[in-house]
C-alpha cells in the first residue's frame, strides 16, 4: 500500500494530526492499534490544569511555568491559541459546540460530584450550576449515581438534590451501558419519552446535571432538543469510560477526515518501520494474515506514552518505544516509575520521547533520526498529561505544529 | 466494674482465633472475641491460599504433613464452601535432586499423605503448562482455600451459638489481681472508648503479634515472626496447585485461587509483624521460580504483591513442659512462666491445621477449668457446607442464573449491587471490609470501575455513615500499595489508565493536595 503521510494512532493526537494535514492538502492514511483516548476522557479539552505542583486558573499563565522541553514550550503560545481556536471552528461546523479559551479555565462536573478544570467545554457540559440543582440519574444505570453526585455539589457549596426517573421503555432491561442510552437518545421518541419523564423531575430547577449518555450520532443536537422539551438547563456529568462526548468528538474528527479523502484502519497495530538512507519509507503493520507495508513519505507518530501504549515499561527499569525504537529515558530501576501515592504525579507518566522543536524524535546523543519522523501527543517527553490536565491541548498544539512543518506553504483549506 | 462478663475472651479475630472461638460456643463455653482490626486481615489474609495436602512437609516435617492432610479432610467435610478442590502436583525438575523423588513417595507412604506418580506426559496433559522439562511428577491431594470464608463460617456459627465478636477493639491492657486476669480493656477504635470486658480465661491468638498481647498481661512470649512474600498474577495459569518437588524453600509453589495464581513464597526474619513491605527483588526471584515450573508464567502480568507474617514461635529449653502439643504448633501457659495464671497463649500453626490447633487448645483449657466437654468442630459443618465444594466456574452461573449482568459492580469478580447491600446492611461500610468480604476490587482492573460505583452504594445504604469520597480514596490508597513493586508493562498501562479515570476525570486530589471548587 502507498500514503504520501502516515499517522500511527487514532487518540486525539492522531486524528487532530490527520485532519490538519488532510485540511493542508496532503493524503492521510492513520493506522492505529484501536481507539484512544477520546473514548477514555471525559470529551473536553484540557489545556493546562495544574503546573509546578499547583492548580492553575489560566492556562496561558501557566504556560511559563512549564519546563523548557515541555511541548507547549516547543511550539509557543501563539500556535496552541491558533489550534484551539481552529478545533472550536471545526468542531462547530460539525455541530459539536466547545465552550472556554486559553485565557480561563472553567469547570466539568463529575459523577463524582467533583468539578474538574478544563480549558474547553462542550457546551452540553457548560451550562451554569445556578440555583438549584437537580440531579437526575437513571435507574439501573450502574455508571452514574446522583445522590454521590448531588453530595459533591453540595460540599462546593450547590444547593442540589438527587432523584432518578425510570428509562422509558426499551429493550435493555436492566443491563446498559451509557452508550446504549446514548443511542436510545437519539431516537426522537424515546427522547420525547425520556423528556417526559425528566419534566417532572427537574421542575423548579434551575439546572438540571444528567449523565453524559445524551446522544452519540447527532453532535449536541440531542442534548438541545431534550433541553428544549424539559426546559430547565441540562448539564452532562463527566463519566467513567467510555465517554459518549468523547465518543461524539471521535465521529467529527473521522468524519472530517473522510470527507477530505483520508483513512483510517482500526485494529492494525503498528509493529515497525522501515528506513532507507537515513530517512523512513515505510510503515509495517499487522494485517488480517500477514504483516502489510505501506509506503509513505512522511510518518507522524501519536502512540501514546506508556498508558497509550506508544511506549512499553520493562521489568527492569527500561522504557521501549514500540514503533521505531526511539531513544526514550529510562529508569534505573522499576521502583521510578511510580510514586508512592496512587493520586501522586508518577514519572512514568511524564515518560515520553524527547524532539525538537520540530518535533523530530532526538537520539540518545540529541541528534534527529531518523528522517521524516515526527511525533506528537502523549508520545512526547516532559509533560504528563493526566497529572498536568494536558491531554488534549498538547495533541491539538502539537497537531498543528506538525501541519504547519509539512506544509509550510499555508493554502487555502478545503472542503 | 466490667462492660461486659464472659468465661473466656479470645484475643485475635484471624483463622485461629475464630476457630478457637467456635470451637468454645459448641462447647457451651461463653467466650468473647476482640479483634483489632476487621476479621482475617493479619496473616489469615495474607497467605497463598493454599490447602495443604501435606506433601510440602513430607520429607522435613512427617509430624505437620500427617496434622496436614487429617485436616484436608476435616475442612472439605465442614467447610466444603469454602475449599475449590483443584488437586495438587509436586514437580520434580531436572536441576532437582532426583533422589528426593523416591524420598518423597516414601515419606508419603510413612506419613499418610496419598501420592500418585505421573509420566511426565500424563501430568503435561493435566497441566498444559507445565515446564516439558520435570522429570517425574506426583498427584496429591492439595486444594484451594478461601480464608475469608473459613473465617465468616466460623463466626457465622459461634454467633448463633451465642459467642460475641468486638471488631475494630484492640486490646490496650489487662485488669490483674495478683496472678489472676480480671478483665481485659478494649478499645473501641470507632469511639475511643474502653470497654473492659471481665473473664475467667483468657485465650491469645494474635498469631505474629501474640508477644505483645503477652507483654499486656504481664506475660512473656518471644516470637520470631517470618515475612513471607507472595506475588499475584493476572489469570490462574494452572488448573491445579503445582510445588516445586524438593525441601520447602523460598519460591516453590504456584497456587490457583479464584481468578488469579499466587505465587510463594519468601521466608525473612522481621522484628515488626505489621510490616508488609515487599521487596522488587522478592518479586524478580519468585516470578523467575515460577517461571522454572511453568515457563509461560514470565510472560504474564503480575497483578500485585504482599507479605504476610508467619506467627513463628522458637521454642526455647524452658518450654520443654509446656509443649503440650506437636512440632507445628504450641499452646503455653503463661501460669507456669511467671506470668498470669489464667492465660493461654496459642502460637506456630498454619492455616490448614486452624481447627486442630483451636481443638487442642480449648482441650487444654477445658482441662485447666475443670469441665468434661468434648471438641464437635471436625464433624459439624459450618453454615453453608451444604452448598458443596466450590466450583471457579459457581459466581458466573449465578450471575446467569439470575439474569444479573446489570446489577454487577465489580465485573472482574462478578460482585452484584444485591451482596454488597446485603454486606453492607450486616455493618460493613468500609471498602477495604467488603474488598475481603466479596473480593471487591480483586480482579485485573483493581477498582478502575467498581471502586467509586461501591462508595456510592455504601452511601445510598448507609446515609452518613462513611464520607463517600474518603472511603474510595482510602480503598484506592490500600489497593495501591501492593502494586508498586510489580508494575510494569500492562500492568503500568493499567496503573495509569486508572489513574486517568480517578484523578483526570473525577478529579480526586493527591494527599495533601486542594480539590476544586467552583
Amino acid at each position: 500500500m502507498r500514503a504520501d503521510v502516515v499517522v500511527v494512532g487514532a487518540g486525539p493526537a492522531g486524528l487532530a494530526t490527520a485532519v490538519a494535514l488532510a485540511e493542508a492538502g496532503r493524503e492521510v492514511r492513520v493506522i492505529a492499534r484501536g481507539n484512544g483516548f477520546t473514548h477514555w476522557a471525559p470529551g473536553a479539552v484540557d489545556v493546562l490544569a495544574r503546573a509546578g505542583g499547583r492548580p492553575v486558573d489560566h492556562p496561558s499563565d501557566g504556560l511559563p511555568l512549564l519546563p523548557a522541553r515541555h511541548p507547549y514550550r516547543l511550539v509557543g503560545e501563539p500556535l496552541l491559541r491558533r489550534a484551539l481556536d481552529r478545533f472550536q471552528l471545526l468542531t462547530a461546523a460539525a455541530g459539536l459546540t466547545y465552550e472556554g479559551s486559553l485565557d480561563a479555565n472553567r469547570r466539568q462536573v463529575t459523577a463524582l460530584g467533583t468539578l474538574r478544570p478544563t480549558c474547553l467545554l462542550p457546551a452540553p457540559a457548560a451550562r451554569p450550576l445556578d440555583g438549584r440543582v437537580a440531579v437526575v440519574g437513571l435507574d439501573g444505570f450502574r455508571d452514574f449515581a446522583p445522590e454521590l453526585c448531588a453530595r459533591g455539589l453540595r460540599a462546593a457549596g450547590h444547593d442540589a438534590s438527587a432523584r432518578s426517573v425510570a428509562p422509558p421503555p426499551w429493550g435493555h432491561a436492566r443491563h446498559f451501558h451509557a452508550v446504549d442510552v446514548a443511542r436510545a437518545v437519539d431516537d426522537p421518541g424515546w427522547r420525547a419519552r425520556l423528556a417526559d419523564r425528566l419534566g417532572p423531575a427537574t421542575r423548579g430547577a434551575g439546572v438540571a446535571v444528567v449523565p453524559a449518555v445524551l446522544g452519540l450520532a447527532g453532535g449536541h443536537q440531542a442534548w438541545a432538543d431534550l433541553e428544549r422539551r424539559v426546559g430547565v438547563p441540562l448539564v452532562e456529568a463527566a463519566l467513567a469510560p467510555p465517554s459518549v462526548p468523547g465518543m461524539r468528538l471521535y465521529q467529527v474528527w473521522l468524519a472530517r477526515l473522510r470527507q477530505l479523502g483520508g483513512r483510517l484502519q482500526l485494529g492494525f497495530p503498528v509493529t515497525g518501520v522501515e528506513v532507507a538512507d537515513g530517512r523512513v519509507t515505510t510503515v509495517v503493520s499487522e494485517g488480517a494474515s500477514r504483516p502489510v507495508a505501506t509506503r509513505c513519505a512522511e510518518v507522524v507518530l501519536a502512540t501514546g506514552g506508556v498508558a497509550g501504549r506508544g511506549i512499553r515499561a520493562g521489568r527492569d527499569g527500561t522504557l521501549v518505544e514500540e514503533v521505531a525504537g526511539l531513544h526514550v529515558e529510562g529508569f534505573g530501576d522499576r521502583m521510578g516509575f511510580f510514586a508512592e501515592g496512587f493520586l501522586d504525579d508518577h514519572p512514568l507518566g511524564a515518560a515520553g520521547v524527547a524532539v525538537d522543536d520540530q518535533l523530530r524524535p532526538l537520539d540518545a546523543g540529541g541528534a534527529p533520526a531518523p528522517g521524516g519522523l515526527r511525533a506528537v501527543g502523549g508520545l512526547l517527553a516532559a509533560h504528563d498529561p493526566t497529572a498536568e490536565g494536558s491531554r488534549e491541548g498538547v495533541a491539538l498544539a502539537t497537531a498543528a505544529r506538525v501541519a504547519e512543518l509539512l506544509a509550510p506553504d499555508p493554502s487555502p483549506t478545503k472542503g | 466494674m466490667a462492660d461486659l462478663e464472659t468465661q473466656v475472651v479470645v484475643v485475635g479475630g484471624g483463622a485461629t482465633g475464630t476457630a478457637v472461638l467456635r470451637d468454645l460456643a459448641l462447647r457451651g463455653i461463653d467466650a468473647v472475641l476482640v479483634e483489632r482490626a476487621d476479621l482475617g486481615t493479619g496473616t489469615s489474609g495474607r497467605w497463598h491460599g493454599l490447602l495443604h495436602s501435606g506433601g510440602r512437609y513430607v520429607v522435613k516435617d512427617p509430624v505437620s504433613a500427617t496434622e496436614c492432610i487429617e485436616e484436608n479432610r476435616v475442612l472439605r467435610r465442614i467447610a466444603p464452601h469454602c475449599v475449590e478442590d483443584t488437586g495438587g502436583l509436586f514437580v520434580l525438575l531436572p536441576d532437582n535432586d532426583q533422589a528426593f523423588g523416591d524420598a518423597f513417595v516414601e515419606a508419603c507412604a510413612r506419613t499418610g499423605v496419598p501420592c500418585e506418580e505421573l509420566r511426565p506426559a500424563q501430568a503435561r496433559r493435566r497441566e498444559p503448562l507445565l515446564t516439558p522439562r520435570l522429570t517425574r511428577a506426583f498427584a496429591v491431594p492439595d486444594g484451594t482455600m478461601d480464608g475469608w470464608k473459613l473465617i465468616g463460617g466460623f463466626v457465622a456459627d459461634a454467633r448463633a451459638r451465642g459467642a460475641r465478636v468486638l471488631v475494630r477493639h484492640p486490646v490496650v491492657g489487662m485488669e490483674r489481681d495478683g496472678d489472676r486476669i480480671l478483665a481485659v480493656r478494649a478499645r473501641d477504635a470507632a469511639t475511643g472508648e474502653d470497654r473492659l470486658i471481665g473473664c475467667q480465661w483468657v485465650l491469645n491468638a494474635a498469631g505474629a503479634w501474640a508477644g505483645r498481647v503477652a507483654a499486656l498481661a504481664g506475660g512473656e512470649l518471644r516470637m520470631a515472626p517470618g515475612k513471607g512474600a507472595m506475588v499475584v498474577m493476572v489469570g490462574r495459569w494452572v488448573r491445579g496447585v503445582v510445588n516445586d518437588c524438593r525441601m520447602p524453600g523460598d519460591g516453590d509453589i504456584i497456587v490457583p485461587v479464584h481468578q488469579v495464581a499466587i505465587l510463594g513464597t519468601t521466608d525473612k526474619e522481621t522484628d515488626d509483624p505489621d510490616d508488609n513491605s515487599v521487596d522488587p527483588a522478592e518479586v524478580d526471584f519468585m516470578l523467575d521460580s515460577a517461571a522454572e515450573l511453568v515457563p509461560a508464567i514470565a510472560g504474564g502480568r503480575v497483578l500485585r504483591a504482599f507479605s504476610g507474617s508467619r506467627p513463628l514461635y522458637k521454642a526455647g529449653d524452658d518450654d520443654a513442659g509446656s509443649r503440650d502439643l506437636t512440632r507445628a504448633f504450641f499452646v503455653l501457659d503463661h501460669g507456669g512462666r511467671g506470668g498470669p495464671g489464667n492465660l493461654l497463649s496459642i502460637v506456630g500453626g498454619k492455616l490448614t491445621t486452624c481447627r486442630q490447633m483451636a481443638e487442642r487448645t480449648v482441650d487444654a483449657l477445658v482441662a485447666r477449668m475443670g469441665l468434661t466437654a468434648p471438641c464437635t468442630t471436625a464433624t459439624t459443618p459450618l453454615p453453608g457446607a451444604d452448598q458443596g465444594v466450590h466450583r471457579l466456574a459457581e459466581p458466573l452461573a449465578t450471575v446467569e442464573r439470575q439474569a444479573g449482568y446489570g446489577e454487577l459492580v465489580c465485573e472482574c469478580e462478578l460482585v452484584s449491587r444485591r451482596r454488597i447491600e446485603a454486606a453492607v446492611d450486616q455493618g460493613a461500610t468500609d471498602l477495604d471490609d467488603l474488598r475481603r468480604q466479596l473480593r471487591l476490587g480483586f480482579g485485573p482492573c483493581q477498582a478502575a470501575f467498581c471502586g467509586w460505583r461501591a462508595a456510592a452504594i455504601v452511601d445510598e445504604r448507609r446515609p452518613g455513615a462513611t464520607e463517600p469520597l474518603a472511603n474510595l480514596e482510602r480503598f484506592l490508597a490500600e489497593r495501591w500499595r501492593g502494586q508498586r513493586a510489580t508494575t510494569w508493562g500492562d500492568g503500568a498501562v493499567q496503573a495509569l489508565l486508572n489513574q486517568a479515570i480517578y484523578r483526570g476525570t473525577f478529579d480526586l486530589a493527591p494527599a495533601g493536595g486542594g480539590r476544586g471548587t467552583a
